[in-house]
């Protein structure tokens, strides 16, 4: 602000007549300065920039540009469409409430999409000559309008983390090391120092994230296998049930026939083998061999 | 009579059952166990010809017994069938195959005139695999009288091993279509006994078939009927063959190679998995021409 006061403003090309003007203005101001104090100098340092803002370039050019030339004025609406989608997407990082981060993204997105329809457009419109324009201003203008895609594509709207964000759900408990906040496109800026040590747990989670379902692959291949023999075995057995059935009927009706024939073999072993029939038996034999004896005896005589 | 020689007992055999002057009725006891003894007699000596002889005659001696005397009715035919089975498999060695095929029949009657269902089927199985490389339709016919004996006795699950067996013949023979029906009867006698692993693996095994024939409307058709079965629908195989049936839509070979792969297909019959790992037979593209243009028919048909 102090310079502006000792330097000249360049002349802009519009406004030539308004110059000897503000010179005559100057020149009282500069003869005042010497009298004053700082706060003093900084408030007339503002009432300076105000009154010589029209010579302000980039406003002009601005001003200029909604005038008349479509290619600019279709390039300017865009180039602040993407200011703006940069912006949200800052926010969404911050953002903590998941569902505002969700539709932030989505709205950058519809914003990427209709930006990326508009750029046809924009080329058609580069290529057309535009009175007053130089050829170097034309190629520029291709330049620009070619490198407007990369910029569009490079604005993050946490499509890239989607999947990742799903995982990193669990791992909700280190909140100190959001790494599901950063997006790809972020390493590159000014958090790159902040995420390096979420970089390499991350990778570590990554690496046990992936033996673990490898490990519940062949898991559940092999609780398959049960499965299915156990089914087979389920079958088998219901199947044998009737077989079973039979059989213990059968074994039944035999045990039940051997103990009739067991019982009847005693009784008739006992009928056999009873004491009045072995006595009666001794006695006849002895009388036999008495009768022998008495025989034989007088057979000798 | 220790172990005299077998032609003489055959000869003293036939003495017996022979019908002359001096003999009004054949003397069928004694002549069926003298058979017997030669019979045995003649195996051992590894005369299967003759051996065979001796079994016929014997098996026709106890029905004849059977037949005359009422004791034993219970016991003849069951004696009467064991002596055809002896004969039909060394009719089997001697390689006399419509011998087969008749004993093993005649024995399965006899069973079944004993009433017991099992041993009739159990009989018909073996002449069936008997058969199965020789003359494999009669095999397939033996199969399925034996799967209909079983079924008729009410005890359909001792007939999931006949149903395999015959649906491996079927698929030998490359008479797919049939295959993929009999597969079906086996899903109706798996849910008569419940048996719903089973009936799912069944229907699944007769989808493949269908598409490993290339016939992609009749597995959508097959698929959809088995839908309605309510324990088929909430199954694995059922999930399993929607996956199948999405990858041949989308045309993609490397996930059909690994739904074969998956585990339901696995648990089936290794028949059927060899089938399964040759999917996809055809190309694929041809499918979605055949749908395309029978839509383009549809259109013309309503126009």
């Amino acid at each position: 602000g102090l310079l502006f006061l000792f330097h000249s403003p360049p002349p802009p090309r519009e406004s030539h007549l308004h110059c000897s003007e503000e010179r005559g203005d100057r020149e009282e101001e500069l003869k005042t300065i010497s009298k004053m104090s700082v706060i003093d100098i900084l408030t007339r340092v503002d009432a300076i920039c105000k009154k010589y803002d029209k010579y302000d370039v980039d406003k002009l050019n601005a001003s200029n540009v909604s005038g008349d030339d479509a290619f600019a004025r279709l390039y300017a609406s865009i180039e602040s469409d993407i200011d703006s989608a940069i912006q949200k997407a800052e926010r969404a990082c911050q953002e903590k409430n998941r569902a505002a981060a969700v539709a932030l993204n989505a709205e950058i997105r519809r914003t990427k999409a209709r930006l990326s329809e508009e750029i046809p457009k924009l080329q058609r419109l580069a290529l057309k000559k535009v009175k007053g324009l130089s050829k170097e201003e034309l190629a520029i203008r291709n330049d620009l309008v070619l490198a407007l895609p990369d910029r569009i594509q490079s604005i993050p709207d946490g499509s890239t983390n989607g999947a990742k964000q799903t995982g990193s759900w669990t791992s909700a408990s280190h909140m100190e090391i959001r790494f599901d906040s950063t997006s790809d496109g972020m390493f590159e800026s000014e958090y790159f120092q902040q995420t390096e040590e979420s970089s390499q747990f991350r990778q570590e989670y990554e690496m046990r994230k992936m033996k673990q379902d490898q490990g519940l692959d062949i898991i559940s291949e092999g609780l398959d296998t049960l499965k299915n023999m156990a089914h087979d075995m389920n079958e088998e057995l219901d199947r044998q049930v009737p077989l079973m059935d039979e059989i213990d009927s059968k074994v039944d009706k035999a045990t039940s026939d051997l103990k009739n024939t067991n019982v009847r073999l005693k009784d008739t072993v006992n009928q056999l083998r009873s004491s009045r029939n072995f006595c009666i038996d001794i006695i006849l034999l002895c009388i036999i061999l008495g009768i022998a004896a008495y025989l034989y005896n007088v057979l000798k005589k | 009579m220790a172990t005299p020689d077998p032609d003489k007992l055959m000869a003293k055999a036939d003495k017996l059952t022979k019908l002359s002057f001096t003999r009004w009725t054949a003397d069928w006891k004694n002549a069926t166990s003298l058979y017997e003894q030669a019979a045995i007699g003649y195996r051992f000596r590894k005369d299967n010809e003759k051996a065979k002889e001796a079994f016929e005659k014997a098996s026709k001696g106890q029905e004849m017994i059977s037949s005359d005397c009422n004791l034993d009715k219970l016991d003849s035919p069951w004696d009467a069938a064991k002596h055809m089975e002896s004969a039909a498999a060394l009719a089997k060695e001697l390689g006399h195959w419509n011998e087969v095929s008749d004993f093993y029949k005649r024995a399965s009657e006899l069973y079944r005139e004993c009433g017991r269902a099992q041993p009739a089927s159990d009989a018909l199985a073996k002449g069936a695999s008997a058969l199965e490389d020789v003359v494999p339709d009669e095999a397939i016919q033996l199969y399925t009288d034996a799967c209909v004996i079983l079924e008729e006795d009410g005890r359909e699950q001792m007939a999931f091993d006949l149903y395999r067996a015959a649906t491996s013949v079927y698929v030998k023979l490359e008479r797919y279509a049939d295959a993929a029906t009999f597969l079906l009867r086996w899903g109706i006698a798996a849910d008569k006994c419940h048996a719903v692993n089973s009936q799912c693996k069944a229907y699944l095994s007769a989808i493949i078939i269908y598409l490993y024939m290339h016939d992609f409307q009749q597995a959508q058709k097959c698929y959809n009927d088995c839908s309605q079965i309510g324990a088929f629908l909430s199954s694995d195989q059922s999930r399993c063959a929607s996956k199948l049936f999405s990858a041949y839509e989308e045309g993609d070979v490397e996930e059909i190679k690994r739904v074969a792969q998956s585990s339901p297909i696995t648990h089936l019959d290794h028949v059927i998995i060899r089938l399964a790992r040759k999917l996809p037979t055809g190309d694929l593209k041809e499918l979605n021409k055949e749908e395309a243009k029978e839509e383009v028919l549809d259109e013309n048909d309503l126009t």
